[in-house]
């Protein structure tokens, strides 16, 4: 054949394509959250009103910003810089800080 | 096919990369790995920000705190009526929660006063708890990460809080919260007010935080500024505060990334660069036999295109592919941890797939084009000499 090679570049192209969106299309069913998870989620945090995630509880305010004081400038203040490994930064409220 | 693409020129950039075997396979490694590395980063950013997201959305619009000497004091419990008299305020109560130092495993749990248990209340941990014991005042609800960690400890049935005064008050376990809601609740334990008064030693003229819910969102702001007039010693947070600050801690950590990306693809590219453009010998030479037997200008850019194609876009997608199965099917190791800090309790973090088509645009405009553009730049130089000024 004559193109024989740029035939084998185009299929193996359209194979990985096809692989990603079959991909996409799979964790798409697989590992969406469904509507009940969110349902549950909400009816959760609607439960005990704490904003942040539980994945990192190593500073005072990692579950409700409220918790840091306005001097913890480097350490634990949400209004500020942030510093590794899990600082969360919120600007003070507007009001809050006028 | 062949009137859309010229199969020749394909043929013929192919074997072009195949005379540099190595040289390409190592290119084309090193480019999916950066792209799987920034994509898997991006992947995990949007998966935990679109989490946050949607339990935002269920928080009380204002939380009030008492500062004194901008430090977190806890608030009278009267100031309830004052604030539910505000108009617009839909609902105000006083929370009770805090965080529980259990120093056997080194882990703080987050506390959780409910009203005794009220009826609403029941109702919703009914739907939430795996398995109950019945709904008593005097039992706790865990979420999976804390049970864990108190079975490790041989509590499997119940807990010893060590209250402020040294004695010891034991809380049965009473059920544990749905596996599909650990992002939220894994360090959890919900209580009785009651109990978690006692455990903090906290009269019942005081609580933690007050929280306001405000009906009409247009409000906000304004309710916000009547407490803080009417309370100058508070802090008040909007239910807007907390989104700018996800938004901010994800923009850090992955910015993090993208710097650091940034970084290294530009040392990348700076290489390939100075490959192609010192390439002199070989490829050089390539191009000046190329224009002495009359290829024009065109055709030889048209080659090089189609060679930085096919590398780029097969790393693209090859990258993007493992990205993806790397963050969703096997939960990220390693990288997901950069997002969890060191805390003791972890979550098992089930990252929920979110279609995030602007990562992979973001991540396609940041490889593709410009390593197409590393090539065909020097190439373009190169092409434009005489034939036999390039061979020379």
């Amino acid at each position: 054949m004559l193109y024989k090679k740029a035939k084998i570049v185009i299929y193996s192209f359209s194979f990985l394509t096809i692989a990603l969106v079959l991909e996409l299309l799979y964790l798409n069913t697989t590992q969406n959250i469904s509507n009940d998870q969110i349902k549950l989620k909400k009816e959760f945090v609607s439960l005990i009103q704490l904003p942040d995630l539980a994945i990192s509880t190593e500073a005072t305010f990692i579950r409700h910003r409220s918790l840091s004081t306005t001097f913890d400038i480097y350490k634990d203040d949400g209004v500020l810089r942030e510093y590794f490994p899990s600082s969360f930064v919120i600007m003070n409220s507007k009001i809050g800080s006028k | 096919m062949s009137r859309y693409l010229n199969l020749y020129l394909i043929e013929y950039a192919f074997n072009a990369l195949l005379r540099q075997k190595y040289k390409n396979i190592f290119i084309s490694f090193i480019l999916s790995f950066l792209i799987f590395l920034l994509s898997s980063v991006f992947f995990i950013t949007s998966s935990i920000k679109n989490e946050l997201q949607l339990s935002v959305e269920s928080l009380p619009e204002i939380t009030v705190q008492k500062l004194i000497s901008a430090k977190h004091y806890d608030i009278e419990v009267n100031r309830l009526d004052e604030i539910l008299s505000i108009t617009g305020v839909n609902d105000a109560y006083a929370r009770v929660w805090g965080y529980y130092y259990f120093a056997n495993a080194g882990v703080n749990f987050t506390l959780v006063g409910i009203d005794q248990f009220e009826k609403q209340y029941k109702n919703s941990l009914q739907n939430l708890v795996d398995t109950t014991k019945g709904f008593n005042d005097n039992n706790a609800y865990i979420g999976q990460g804390v049970k864990k960690i108190l079975s490790k400890n041989y509590y499997k049935d119940y807990f010893n809080f060590i209250l402020p005064d040294g004695s010891i008050k034991e809380i049965k376990i009473g059920g544990t919260f749905k596996a599909d809601t650990n992002l939220e609740s894994n360090d959890v334990i919900v209580l009785s007010k009651e109990n978690m008064r006692s455990i903090y030693g906290m009269s019942d003229e005081y609580a933690t935080d007050i929280v306001v819910k405000v009906k009409n969102v247009d409000e906000i702001e304004t309710i916000a500024a009547k407490i803080k007039v009417l309370y100058p010693d508070t802090r008040v947070i909007t239910k807007n505060d907390f989104k700018v600050s996800y938004q901010n801690i994800f923009d850090y950590k992955s910015g993090l990334f993208l710097a650091l990306f940034i970084v290294s693809i530009f040392t990348f590219f700076i290489i390939v660069y100075d490959k192609a453009s010192g390439l002199s010998s070989s490829e050089r030479k390539e191009i000046g036999v190329l224009k002495a037997i009359g290829w024009s200008l065109d055709d030889v850019l048209k080659e090089k295109f189609y060679e930085a194609s096919i590398i780029s876009v097969f790393s693209y997608i090859l990258g993007v592919f493992l990205a993806l199965a790397f963050v969703y099917m096997f939960q990220a190791p390693i990288l997901r941890d950069v997002f969890s800090g060191y805390s003791e309790l972890k979550t098992a973090f089930d990252l929920p797939f979110v279609f995030d088509i602007q990562t992979m645009v973001l991540v396609f405009f940041l490889s593709v084009p410009i390593y197409i553009a590393s090539i065909i730049i020097p190439s373009w130089r190169a092409a434009t000499m005489d034939a036999d000024e390039v061979m020379r």
